[in-house]
């Protein structure tokens, strides 16, 4: 056995491995990280996960639903340490899988990798009490420093496949789904068959709003959405306008959103990211601001980062020839949230946040389009992949861009006896 | 019974609102209306007091007509949230109001009668008028096996509200109830009966949820915590669980006592402390709500508080405990001990006042701390080293001048200097805590700034933030300085200089750390020091050392020097300029860039962020030398234009194109770049994308040039609050900045003037700078200028941003975990009371699906994350 696979299976078991372990671990991981560029290039299909928050048993609940690693392919949108009891064991075990399965594996710096965050919100203090120093707290500091900035998921299918064997294949691709919300057990609860573009016209004028976005009451469609009916948090409310065929366009996903400073997706590539995460500029948008209900852009009540409208989604999205943005960041009690005619959606992977909040948990699947045509022969290194929104002769304003069918698995938080009682670790000794 | 319509008494007394009712999970929306909330006559002469909603379309129809009684438990949700259950028929509702005054008279209105209802502690059939205000007192039955099933649900159903609360803490404390329970909890052990002791559980959290300081004070007694906590073991959350909470609490030798300490309160208080802490962190770790959590936090503090001030004064104590060292006879373990007590001791001081900090400190200085200090850096325990960095480190975090001041006398006496045992320990240290520490105190060290008040602000800034140049120089820091620049200095940077061509073999696993931090501790000298630190690169040619270092293979290493000459740019001095083109230290950046790409990576990423910066060098057509970019595109353009896919280079060439034709138009009236200037001073936003500024970046340049900066400094410390991360929000005085390079020592008057002339309307935020596109064609004129628009909105916001950040900074640094500052809301319940419907409607979506009874979403810790990094 590997000092890697060693390592996997001790952090498996929620034991945290020995401060010289760590520290060769991250020389590994920084090694691998440097070549990665800003935003890194992923394959469909992949399994995009949002915030962990240190909730190691919930993150176990998160491979038993979602299929282990290196069955499935996972991208994870930061955010993995801070006010959960167990930042340490689930930051390495990503760590150590990223290490041991790099094409496996996709991590993403959130807001909370960084120093100053976590001195305050608890994974300096989980370090300091479980290693007796903050070493272990600077080797991870530095590894987040590497972290990519974002990613880019190219070649998801339009349509879904069967979430489990019983269905018969043929049947289920008749139903075209474009939105599947399946259950911790892999059964479908909400099923949504793409809309043609006929059906919703443009003009139409109610706010077309997700089920549980800004414009309706959670859970279950009002009036004013008609008869775009979704299950709570899926915009499969008729906005994406679908069409016929493939491909769909690229996915961008970041931790936490867009940057007035930011038009392309190129302009990321061409920041040197490897520093603490700044108090602004466009670095720290991409990993502090939140979509709102709002016109353009605006103040956000974090103190960082901004809050963006929908406006400026759709046309980021025109521009960079992407059909939808995956972003953490924001608690969602459903597990995930679409918003803006499905132009964004919030994957929230932490179950009953913080051990209290009672939220549910979400997994978003993207498939691997079979058909070959959505694939983009394109290498991570690729640069100008888009051509930053000069000329589309498109003159009535953005069309978005079909989405990529989506299967959300939602889960719960892991059974309480599957755990120890989680706490933190006590103070050993005292003098004082 | 059919209720009557209420009148209103007016039409402003009408409070719209929302009525939800929970079915199968989902809020269903029974419509909207105005809700009122009285005392309504019934049938039988008596009145009931009621809360209605009648139809905003149909006024004759109610939407919501419900009776207060005590056992629907109304919650007040958020500011414009309230939720019950319908005790007829078990239906969760909720009330969302459009305005939180609203919200807040007909939850006034409920919460006083349910108050007096519970004072009443019967029925609420006989409910008068008069509302009690009172403690009721109450009486607790004696617990017994037999009735806990009932005493857990009364008492939870008495915590639901506040007098319920405040009625059963004063009885618990009076009948001493926590004693009687805990007997309780040896004989359900004994019979094992696994129910009862789930309920002794959840009653004993109960009542520690009461969140009553006596009580706590109580369950934390020596005569209870065993007992409290044995309780708590027993969690039904995980019912084939059982915690260890005795056992490690029981644990003797976890209290090390390196000097007895003889007045018996304080002991006590240490381990009550200890206990607290224990609670807090492991025994309710997960059911902590906000006041609790609150409560005991500041229980902790002013124990700790105390415990301090005593030490602080009791004199034989303090001697014993420094004698340790004085005493060859006393072992290593003891002086250990002596030095992690201490170490303690300076952590707990952090959180004292100023006041009180300060003369701690200065207690211990007394004593002879730096007689430690220099033990314990020596000593071959890692932990001792750490134990005395951390000492130093919080000594200069609170006083560098105080520091300053006693190396200043090593220096008069001729002693080793406390600076130059750093930088020893620095070279050679491996612990990685030890080393970044000891950077951080070398740079605070010899920061050139005047010295502050005392109050330890704004020191220790990680990046070492420089503040003004002092009017005048202070004699003892500028001995120190030459000091340092005499010998120090090269000790220092030793690793650095003696990088030569093909460092490979010099740059190992073992010591390549320290270049990180030697160029962060250089980085910062060079903005401080100016004329000494520029002689020193000049003459060890340091500039040339970083060159080597790019030849390593580890691409880690190979991101320090790409990031030091990020810096020399950004200093924006034609000093560095001039040394950056005579080393021609971009082309080996460009070597290292061609060699990466088409690979998209870290290393790729850094050079074009230099290449990016490079560009952004403002133009000074005043100077003879060649802007530093075109100097790049002349040397090497046929490479360069292999390149232009990528946008700095494009630029570069852009650039350079336009300033020959600028040149060659001799008789022009102003240069292109004149023209951007001014422009950009009338506040147009067109072509100026060579100046959009990353704004990290320009805080950097903005606050790196003080002598340059002086006045524009000032300016922006006028704003109340202002941190050295409150940047100017001058950007475009670079441009004038670089006339007056060079001639640095006498420039103060000029960039004065200068920068006074640009204060107001010129000023850029960040992102309006970016907004703007750059190839502007025609179709896109009118969106270009759609943007340019918001970003005067921008702007402000900026400005706010700032503002709100700094008080926000503040807020935190006073409170701790619970202060309610501007935490996302947004995150938890509802959004921005901007628009009212969609707060509404977004305030009952979020809690749908969890149960309305737990705790308010927004109430809880999770809605204070992500605050303002501070």
């Amino acid at each position: 056995m590997s000092d890697l696979d060693k390592w996997v299976a001790q952090l498996r078991a929620c034991r945290p491995i020995p401060e010289a372990d760590v520290r060769e671990l991250c020389h590994k991981a920084r090694e691998l990280l440097i070549e990665e560029g800003n935003v890194v290039t992923v394959n469909a299909p992949v399994t995009i996960c949002g915030d962990i928050h240190g909730q190691f048993h919930d993150l176990m609940e998160l491979f038993r639903v979602g299929g282990d690693v290196p069955d499935t392919n996972y991208l994870f949108m930061g955010d993995f340490v801070d006010r959960g009891f167990y930042s340490l064991e689930s930051f390495l075990l990503l760590l150590c899988l990223k290490v041991r399965y790099p094409d496996r594996m996709t991590l993403i710096r959130g807001n909370h990798e960084s120093r100053q965050i976590t001195t305050v919100y608890g994974f300096y203090d989980e370090c300091l009490r479980k290693y007796g120093s903050a070493n272990v707290w600077r080797y991870c500091c530095d590894v987040f420093d590497y972290l990519a900035l974002g990613a880019i998921v190219l070649g998801a299918s339009n349509t879904l496949s069967p979430a489990s064997e019983s269905s018969a294949a043929q049947e289920y691709a008749d139903m075209n789904l474009e939105v599947e919300v399946c259950n911790a057990d892999g059964v479908s609860t909400f099923q949504f068959p793409r809309q043609s573009r006929s059906l919703t016209s443009s003009s139409d004028p109610q706010p077309r709003g997700s089920p549980n976005g800004s414009s309706s009451t959670a859970g279950h469609s009002s009036p004013a959405t008609g008869n775009k009916t979704g299950p709570p948090g899926s915009g499969a409310s008729g906005s994406s306008g679908g069409s016929v065929g493939n491909p769909a366009g690229a996915v961008l996903c970041v931790h936490g959103g867009l940057s007035p400073l930011i038009q392309t997706v190129d302009a990321i590539r061409l920041l040197d990211r490897k520093q603490e995460v700044p108090h602004e500029g466009a670095m720290c948008d991409l990993l502090w601001s939140d979509p709102d209900d709002i016109d353009g852009w605006g103040l956000s009540p974090r103190g960082a980062g901004f809050l963006f409208g929908a406006d400026i989604v759709k046309e980021f999205n025109y521009k960079n020839d992407l059909s939808l943005i995956a972003r953490a960041h924001q608690l969602v009690m459903e597990g995930f949230k679409e918003m803006f005619d499905a132009s964004i959606v919030t994957v929230w992977s932490a179950p009953n946040y913080c051990y209290r909040c009672g939220n549910v948990a979400a997994l978003l699947e993207l498939s691997e389009d079979e058909s070959g045509l959505g694939v983009f022969a394109r290498s991570n290194g690729d640069v100008s992949r888009s051509d930053g929104g000069q000329e589309k002769g498109r003159p009535n304003g953005f069309d978005t861009l079909e989405g990529p069918a989506r299967r959300y698995r939602v889960f719960q938080a892991a059974p309480q006896d599957s755990r120890g009682m989680p706490a933190k670790k006590p103070v050993a000794d005292y003098f004082l | 019974m059919m209720a009557q319509p209420v009148p209103h008494q007016s039409a402003t007394d009408k409070k719209r609102v929302k009525v939800y009712e929970l079915q199968n999970n989902d809020w269903f929306d029974r419509g909207t209306g105005f809700c009122t909330a009285a005392f309504v006559p019934v049938e039988g002469g008596q009145k009931e007091p009621k809360v209605m909603v009648e139809s905003e379309d149909q006024p004759d129809r109610l939407l919501l007509d419900t009776r207060i009684c005590k056992e629907d438990g109304f919650q007040k949700q958020q500011d414009t949230l309230i939720v019950w259950t319908e005790p007829g028929n078990g239906v969760d509702m909720a009330l969302s109001f459009q305005e939180a005054e609203g919200c807040a008279l007909i939850w006034k209105f409920i919460n006083n009668v349910q108050q007096s209802m519970t004072s009443m502690g019967g029925p609420d059939d006989s409910l008068s008028d008069d509302l009690a205000m009172d403690i009721p007192s109450i009486q607790l039955p004696p617990p017994d096996l037999g009735n806990l099933a009932d005493l857990e649900a009364n008492m939870r159903m008495m915590s639901a509200t506040q007098t319920g609360r405040d009625a059963l803490a004063k009885a618990i404390v009076k009948e001493n109830y926590i004693t009687q329970l805990i007997s309780l909890l040896e004989i359900a052990e004994d019979l094992e009966t696994l129910p009862e002791l789930h309920r002794l559980c959840n009653i004993m959290k109960t009542i520690l949820l009461i969140n009553d300081n006596g009580i706590i004070e109580q369950a934390v007694s020596d005569e209870c915590v065993l007992g409290v906590v044995g309780a708590l073991e027993y969690d039904p959350d995980f019912p084939s669980h059982k915690a260890n909470h005795r056992q490690w609490l029981n644990q003797q030798g976890r209290y090390k006592e390196v000097v007895r300490i003889e007045d018996e309160k304080i002991r006590r208080k240490i381990h009550q402390t200890y206990r607290l802490q224990y609670l807090k962190d492991v025994v309710l770790a997960r059911i902590l709500d906000d006041n609790t959590f609150g409560v005991l936090n500041s229980m902790i503090f002013f124990n700790q508080v105390a415990i301090v001030q005593h030490l602080d004064h009791d004199a034989t104590f303090l001697k014993s405990l420094f004698d340790i060292f004085k005493d060859p006879r006393e072992s290593a373990l003891r002086k250990k001990e002596a030095v992690i007590f201490i170490q303690q001791c300076c952590a707990i001081a952090k959180n004292l006042q100023p006041q009180a900090r300060a003369n701690l400190y200065h207690n211990l200085l007394r004593h002879q701390l730096l007689d430690v200090i220099h033990y314990g850096l020596r000593s071959p325990d890692v932990s001792v080293r750490v134990g005395a960095t951390d000492v130093l480190v919080s000594m200069i975090e609170h006083d560098a001048q105080m520091i300053r001041m006693t190396v200043y006398q090593q220096i008069i006496r001729k002693q080793p200097l406390l600076t130059d045992v750093l930088i020893e320990l620095l070279l050679v240290e491996v612990d990685l805590g030890i080393k970044s520490q000891i950077s951080d105190a070398l740079r605070i060290l010899l920061d050139s700034s005047p010295p502050q008040p005392q109050d330890g602000a704004g020191r220790g800034e990680p990046d070492g933030t420089p503040r003004q140049q002092p009017a005048v120089v202070d004699p003892q820091q500028e001995l120190m300085l030459v000091t340092f620049y005499g010998s120090s200095v090269k000790k220092l940077f030793r690793p650095l200089i003696e990088l030569e061509r093909g460092c490979e073999k010099q740059v190992n696993a073992v010591n390549e750390d320290i270049f990180g931090y030697l160029t962060e501790v250089l980085c910062f000298y060079m903005r401080q020091h100016k004329h000494r630190c520029k002689s020193f690169i000049v003459e060890n040619q340091i500039v040339q050392r970083y060159v080597y270092m790019l030849d390593c293979k580890e691409k880690h290493l190979q991101l320090i020097p790409i990031r030091f000459f990020k810096h020399l740019a950004m200093l924006r001095e034609n000093f560095y300029f001039k040394i950056m083109r005579d080393n021609d230290v971009l082309r080996p950046v460009l070597d290292v860039l061609v060699r990466t790409l088409p690979r998209d990576n870290l290393v790729g990423s850094a050079c074009l962020d230099l290449f990016t910066e490079v560009v952004r060098i403002p133009r000074d057509p005043t100077s003879h030398d060649a802007h530093l970019s075109d100097h790049f595109v002349e040397k090497y353009r046929e490479r360069l234009l292999e390149l232009t896919d990528y946008k700095p280079f494009a630029d570069m060439i852009k650039h350079y194109e336009q300033s020959q034709f600028s040149m060659a138009e001799t008789y022009t009236v102003e240069s292109e770049d004149e023209r951007v200037r001014r422009s950009n001073i009338v506040g147009s936003r067109s072509h100026m994308e060579h100046l959009a500024m990353d704004p990290a970046q320009e805080e950097y340049w903005n606050t790196s040039d003080d002598e340059d900066d002086h006045s524009s400094v000032k300016d922006m410390e006028v704003v109340p609050g202002s941190t050295p991360s409150g940047k100017p929000l001058v950007d475009y005085a670079s441009d004038e900045e670089d006339e007056v390079n060079d001639k640095v020592e006498s420039s103060a008057r000029h960039a004065e003037t200068e920068n006074s002339a640009e204060a107001a309307p010129a000023t850029g935020s960040p992102a309006s700078n970016t907004a703007a596109p750059v190839t502007t064609t025609p179709p896109e004129r009118i969106s270009e200028k759609r943007r340019r628009e918001q970003d005067e909105d921008d702007e402000l916001d900026k400005l706010v941003l700032h503002k709100r950040r700094n008080s926000s900074a503040s807020a935190k640094s006073v409170s701790s975990f619970g202060s309610a500052s501007d935490g996302p809301k947004k995150k938890g319940l509802g959004g921005s009371p901007a628009s009212r419907d969609q707060t509404q409607k977004k305030t009952i979506s979020i809690i749908m699906g969890s149960s309305l009874k737990t705790a308010a979403v927004g109430q809880d810790p999770a809605s204070q994350d992500e605050n303002t990094p501070t």
